[in-house]
């Protein structure tokens, strides 16, 4: 095992039960983030995404479960975890922060005791101690005069302010990963952006890694040092973000980046991919995004492996584009 | 909050006013109460008499004039039957029936709400299946059969408990209750439990279905990823969240309890307002049945206030009306 590797995932495969047999939502991921990381993971929605950040902290809903593969946290196997021993991996080594930050958080509950708590799941100390650890940690996140806020009930803020609780939370017991599922989705673009360049500056202070999980890759680039892309379960292509950026190789990869609003002229409408994810209980044969590509050859028909290109990017593809000459931002 | 209490206390003698004259108008049209206190072979000017003697000659809107100016004075009118003020015996039954309701609110409580939340976190478990199999009984079984059968089997098969009536009292901090002697306890057992029963099913329902919205809460997802243990999510995260809607509901039922456990305190001979009420309808005690039923009213409008009150108390995002936001 690499010593300075925090998180590493091997086969990784997350099943939900269905009349028509088990549907795969993971479906052999592997990934290794180091400490002091950051990875963005992309893909739209029901690419599961979120059901692999769910399965990295073991909190996938019921009857849905990992059915195959390793997770392996700060050199220990967690795959087989009991709920009690996850209990004391989450929110302490491993965080993570959901989407909507307007549900996110108790509405019946003071903000303080939200926090407080979180300390006091993992540490014995006062809540006096722990009131402290809070009042700092919302101070970090750039939420003025703590104690005043620490008395109010979540409806009594912001959608950006909440979600600068549910950070500061996430990192109150300064965490080796926090996982974040969409976390700036569902705000203004403003803060948004403020949000994005908080955690960023908080990551580097702390040297904590983040999973930073997003279908926007425009805010991936911003923040990620490497990026994934996934696709129906899979991981189509990964690798270092400016160079995946510079020459994307999976046509998928290739479709999302034209259609990201900064890439299209304005005035003209935006490009998008034909046709829609596949269902995972009828997934095609070989690549599963075949049916959508225009490259698509009978060659698809067999499912690629991940194979790296260079040294820092693979991509899952029999014929990966910039290998053929082809304009990353396409035509 | 002031604001709000008062503007409710006014509308609430706006609906007692009308309820009265519904009431009285409605009583107006059953039956000649006069037919039920004299002998059917008395004289017709014996009867005249009786029917001076009680007012009931005079037209209806000058009756309920009386009864208006009475009212307004604390005097609902006395009884037919029984020659004494309406209240007064209606004091007196009150605290039996108020000691059944409340018994009958805390089984249906203690017993429901722990099965509705192991319900709603295992919804697909055998204990699940059997309590809200067992809840669909407690809500369709009648209530007097149910009454019936406990009788037959806790007291006259097994002889374990009275068959019926309220045991012996005592006074405990100025309260006189049967709860506070053996002898009550053992007679209260079953017609509160009887009571209880369909309160029992309702709590259990209502707590699953709350149970498992919650649980589905992006709130709940992130409690868990705090790494907080399942038993204090449970407390601090779904209790305080399911019990808004259910004190509302119980607040209701608490009412219901109180004003139509007829039926249970009529099998088990429970000396409360439910037995005085219907031995009134079956008499035409027309006074007994205006003042209850204005006692209801009021009853409801007053839980309705208290329920309003510890809505906003237990969820931080209400506000009454009238209150400063």
């Amino acid at each position: 095992m690499n010593p300075t590797k925090l998180l590493s995932i091997q086969g990784l495969r997350t099943e939900f039960p269905t009349p028509d047999g088990p549907l795969a939502a993971v479906n052999g991921v592997n990934l290794e983030i180091a400490r002091g990381d950051v990875l963005g993971i992309v893909g739209e929605s029901g690419s599961g995404k979120t059901v692999l950040g769910l399965s990295i902290m073991g909190l996938v809903d019921q009857p849905g479960r990992v059915t195959a593969g390793r997770i392996t946290f700060d050199g220990t196997d967690v795959t087989n975890y009991s709920e009690a021993q996850w209990q004391g991996l989450r929110g302490n080594k491993v965080a993570m922060i959901f989407q909507d930050p307007t549900t996110s958080l108790n509405p019946v509950q003071r903000i303080g005791a939200q926090m407080i708590e979180a300390i006091q799941a993992h540490r014995d100390i006062s809540s006096d101690a722990a009131r402290q650890i809070v009042r700092e940690a919302m101070v970090r996140v750039g939420i003025n005069s703590p104690d005043e806020r620490l008395e109010a009930y979540p409806h009594q803020f912001s959608g950006g302010m909440r979600q600068r609780v549910v950070i500061a939370t996430a990192l109150l017991n300064a965490p080796d990963l926090i996982i974040a599922d969409e976390p700036t989705t569902a705000l203004d673009v403003t803060v948004q952006a403020q949000i994005l360049r908080d955690m960023r500056r908080l990551c580097r202070d702390t040297g904590t890694a983040l999973i930073w999980i997003s279908h926007d890759l425009g805010v991936v680039a911003q923040i990620a040092h490497r990026v994934a892309v996934m696709y129906a379960g899979r991981i189509v292509e990964q690798g270092a973000t400016e160079e995946m950026l510079k020459s994307p190789s999976h046509p998928y990869t290739v479709g999302l980046m034209a259609s990201m609003p900064a890439n299209t002229p304005r005035g003209q409408r935006l490009a998008s991919i034909p046709g829609g994810l596949p269902q995972l209980s009828n997934l095609p044969k070989g690549c599963s995004f075949a049916p959508r590509c225009t490259h698509a050859t009978e060659a698809c028909e067999i499912l690629p492996d991940l194979c790296f290109t260079s040294a820092n990017h693979a991509v899952r593809c029999v014929s990966p584009l910039h290998e053929r000459g082809q304009h990353a931002t396409g035509d | 909050m002031l604001a709000f209490i008062l503007r409710r206390i006014m509308q609430s003698v706006v609906v007692l006013f009308v309820m009265s004259l519904i009431v009285f108008s409605m009583i107006n049209l059953v039956g000649d109460p006069v037919d039920m206190l004299v002998n059917p072979e008395s004289l017709p000017e014996e009867i005249d008499r009786v029917r001076r003697d009680f007012g009931l000659d005079q037209p209806a809107y000058v009756q309920y004039w009386k009864f208006l100016t009475g009212a307004l004075s604390g005097d609902l009118g006395n009884s037919f039957i029984f020659g004494r003020p309406a209240l007064a015996l209606m004091a007196e039954r009150f605290p039996a029936t108020l000691e059944l309701a409340t018994t009958a609110l805390v089984i249906a409580v203690t017993v429901g709400l722990p099965l509705g939340v192991y319900a709603g976190l295992r919804p697909n478990g055998w204990g699940a299946r059997i309590i809200m199999g067992g809840s669909v009984l407690g809500i369709s079984v009648p209530t007097f059969w149910l009454g019936l059968m406990m009788i037959i089997v806790f007291s006259v098969i097994l002889g374990w408990l009275p068959v019926s009536g309220r045991g012996e009292t005592a006074v405990f901090f100025g309260i006189e209750s049967s709860l506070f002697t053996v002898d009550g306890l053992k007679h209260i057992i079953l017609p509160a439990t009887n009571l209880a029963l369909f309160k029992i099913a309702m709590v259990i329902r209502l707590t699953r279905a709350g149970t498992e919205e919650v649980m589905a809460q992006d709130y709940i997802k992130f409690a868990r990823a705090k790494g907080l243990s399942s038993k204090r999510i449970v407390r601090a995260h779904l209790l305080p969240n399911i019990l808004i809607p259910i004190i509302t509901v119980l607040g209701i039922e608490f009412g219901t309890l109180i004003a139509f456990a007829t039926v249970t305190e009529s099998i088990f001979a429970w000396p409360g307002l439910g037995k005085l009420v219907i031995d009134a309808i079956v008499n035409l005690d027309r006074p007994i049945v205006v003042a209850y039923l204005l006692f209801v009213v009021a009853l409801f409008l007053v839980l309705n206030l208290v329920v309003d009150i510890i809505y906003a108390v237990l969820d931080p995002r209400v506000r009454l009306q009238g209150e400063e936001g």
